[in-house]
């Protein structure tokens, strides 16, 4: 064989064997995406861990927190942490967890502070997620922790004492070890007919149409959707003096004149509204279901 | 309004107009009746019978649309379902949350056929609310223990070699209300939190050897882009099997309410693994415990201590046909149909009982049977009009039987909230009707 020869055997061969192996095998092999800067990972890297890892500086008193909570948590968690309807309760329930009725808080249930600091930054305000400064967010940690008689009242909390509050359900969770049941499947005679009892049935009230079908109380589109098609157009942006959806303010007067007033006046037209605000179409109850989203609105804050 | 009655397309296309208007819960009854109250006016009895399921739409006659032109193409140029079918909605259950932004929504499963939710029939479950993303804003970061940090636009995910899998998607608090007894009677509301569909995308493993994940690495954080900003921690093993990161559902590009533009999704894992909106992926060492996997998504026992990280949806099944939202009518043969679905992989049997558990009968899969994804199955069966108590059990290729309830909270008591796969019953009473049960 030529030596021109077995070169080209050579090369014939590697690019057979470059051909069939995986079309890659090393870092960014689809040369595909954009390096993320540090600066751009810093923007959006707000992840914080049980060890502290992630959190900023800066630092937050129980002092400072209570102010905090009071004007932007308050509403939704009540002052004490109790829950308002049905938003979430922050504080109590100690040794509740074999009760019949478990209070899951932060302070009977949550292993770490840090996923505190963390869920704070991350989502909350509810209506305002990522608005709080660092400092705020140290603040009203210290101050939710101080609900649940974590820390004292002079408590100030900062990056590197965080991790070191202590939970007390830290211990209190174990890793997916299921299967947790075996059932055998059995096919025949599997237990006495007699032994059959009606545990519960369902107490929640459905209704039912006139073919006798269970229906829910009420589909995602009732007085929403109604709102949406006749109401919303006047009273999202407040046009003409129309009281703003979601404003309490603006409701509370009209509200203590009882549903029915508000209902009837919807219907027969108050003001500048006209009846059914121009949607004679729809049906007294369609309106007032308009008008109970409305209060709802008005009331849910 | 309907100041004069019409006839043939001009007059169903008004009626579906006028229909859009009435409250979705009375529109078919609007449809099928042709009741229309317009303005106080009751609209003439010649329009209205042209809407009813009239006699002389029946043989021997010709019926309306068979003597007239129908509508032409592009009159809908994204087509909805008939009008006649506007009751086939997702509902939600208003007193679960404290409003609709942080909420849920459940799957109409009594009136869907096949494996495949339709897009616009995937429950919803938002924790701030759908965010209205445009996706040439879209940016997927994807770092932390990496060679090389990186961040995608769309465009760049889509030149990735793309996966296509059916799998459904359950919410593991799917059924939740019924751990202390039964409470909905409606199967969209006992099993509503789960549908399944086509996803597409980009494997996240194909991803991380882009970015050339470190040996140290064990954890992969997801984090969503929404107010929420909704975080879990999920295992490289996962990730690096079978975790999708998806951009399109059942042929088009995902829906808002599923994550438009990009999601992760993770076969058979519990559905809040599978982050919407995602706009981070960070490589670590160990979880974040973050809310969502120690306040939430843990599960209480009875001796007060909870499982965390609990991932898999175990072997289930429900029977959907007869069902609260479907009783029977008459006597007669039926064909009893049901859903059953692991997160372990495929569906090998079910067992359907109708004496509350004593004695079970095989039933038969049909059509396509996947992985981690719903799988349909039938019984023959002629009812004679005696009551029963109607079960299913399905067990899948890993061998699980799904459990009683008895055997479920004798392992986990009663305040669990999520991973409730116990046999479902209902009641088919002598009239016919069906409810929600539970019995020893």
């Amino acid at each position: 064989m030529s030596r021109s020869a077995s070169v080209f055997y050579v090369v014939v061969f590697l690019s057979t064997v470059l051909a069939a192996m995986p079309a890659r095998a090393e870092v960014g092999g689809y040369g595909i995406g954009t390096p993320a800067s540090a600066e751009e990972v810093a923007g959006w890297d707000i992840d914080i861990r049980p060890d502290g890892k992630g959190l900023p500086p800066g630092s937050g008193s129980v002092e400072d927190g209570e102010m905090l909570y009071e004007e932007k948590c308050a509403s939704c968690h009540g002052s004490f942490g109790e829950g308002v309807g049905r938003y979430p309760i922050l504080a109590g329930g100690e040794g509740s967890l074999t009760a019949e009725r478990p209070e899951r808080t932060i302070g009977s249930y949550w292993p770490y502070a840090s996923t505190l600091w963390d869920y704070i930054h991350r989502a909350m305000p509810f209506p305002q997620p990522q608005s709080l400064p660092d400092d705020e967010v140290y603040a009203i940690t210290a101050y939710v922790l101080y609900l649940n008689d974590l820390v004292e009242d002079d408590f100030v909390l900062t990056p590197d004492n965080l991790a070191s509050v202590e939970m007390p359900n830290k211990d209190g969770f174990f890793f997916d070890d299921r299967p947790d049941t075996r059932n055998m499947g059995c096919m025949e005679n599997c237990k006495d007919p007699a032994s059959i009892e009606i545990m519960s049935e369902p107490s929640i009230a459905t209704m039912q149409n006139e073919e006798g079908v269970a229906v829910p109380a009420e589909t995602a589109q009732g007085g929403e959707k109604i709102y949406q098609q006749a109401c919303q157009m006047c009273h999202e942006a407040g046009v003409a003096g129309a009281p703003m959806t979601g404003d309490s303010a603006a409701w509370a007067d009209r509200i203590a004149l009882g549903r029915d007033k508000l209902v009837s006046s919807a219907i027969a037209g108050i003001g500048v509204m006209p009846p059914k605000g121009g949607h004679s179409q729809l049906s007294d109850a369609d309106v007032a279901s308009a008008v109970d989203f409305l209060i709802q609105r008005a009331t849910q804050d | 309004m309907f100041s004069k009655p019409g006839s043939g397309p001009a007059v169903l296309r008004k009626v579906t107009q006028e229909a859009s208007k009435v409250d979705p819960a009375k529109r078919r009854d609007f449809l099928k009746k042709g009741l229309v109250v317009a303005g106080g006016a009751i609209a003439g009895v010649q329009f209205a019978s042209t809407l009813r399921a009239a006699d002389n739409n029946l043989p021997p006659n010709l019926p309306e649309w068979s003597k007239s032109l129908g509508s032409g193409v592009i009159t809908n140029p994204y087509g909805q379902p008939s009008p006649f079918e506007s009751d086939i909605v997702r509902r939600t259950v208003p007193w679960l949350t404290a409003d609709r932004i942080a909420a849920i929504s459940f799957t109409p499963l009594a009136e869907l056929d096949g494996i495949i939710t339709p897009s616009g029939l995937v429950f919803e479950r938002y924790h701030a609310g759908v965010p209205a993303i445009n996706p040439d804003d879209y940016r997927l970061m994807l770092h932390g223990m990496v060679e090389r940090p990186l961040i995608f636009t769309i465009d760049d995910l889509r030149r990735f070699p793309s996966t296509t899998v059916i799998n459904f998607l359950e919410c593991p608090a799917n059924g939740g209300m019924e751990w202390r007894g039964a409470q909905m009677d409606a199967l969209q509301f006992t099993h509503g939190m789960i549908s399944c569909c086509e996803w597409t995308g980009v494997l996240l493993s194909t991803l991380l050897d882009e970015v050339g994940v470190k040996p140290e690495a064990k954890w992969i954080l997801a984090e969503g882009s929404d107010g929420a900003h909704m975080s879990r921690s999920i295992p490289l093993e996962k990730a690096l099997d079978d975790s999708l990161i998806v951009y399109a559902q059942n042929g088009e590009p995902l829906r808002p309410e599923q994550g438009y533009p990009v999601r992760i999704f993770n076969p058979g894992w519990e559905g809040n693994t599978s982050v919407k909106w995602l706009r981070r992926l960070e490589v670590g060492d160990e979880p974040w415990y973050h809310r969502e996997e120690t306040s939430k998504y843990t599960d209480l026992m009875a001796d007060g201590r909870a499982r965390k990280m609990s991932f898999v949806q175990e072997g289930n099944s429900v029977v959907t046909f007869p069902c609260p939202e479907r009783p029977l009518k008459q006597k007669g043969r039926y064909e009893l149909e049901g859903l059953a679905w692991s997160g372990k992989g495929k569906i090998k049997r079910v067992d359907v009982s109708f004496d509350g558990g004593v004695n079970w009968r095989q039933a038969r899969l049909k059509g396509l049977v996947l992985p981690k994804a719903l799988t349909r199955f039938s019984l023959d069966w002629t009812w004679d009009g005696s009551p029963a108590f109607i079960q299913s059990r399905s067990t899948d290729e890993s061998g699980y039987v799904q459990p009683t309830f008895a055997q479920l909270r004798e392992a986990r008591g009663f305040s669990s909230i999520y991973h409730k796969n116990a046999i479902h019953t209902w009641r088919l009473h002598a009239d016919g009707t069906v409810t929600n049960v539970q019995i020893s």
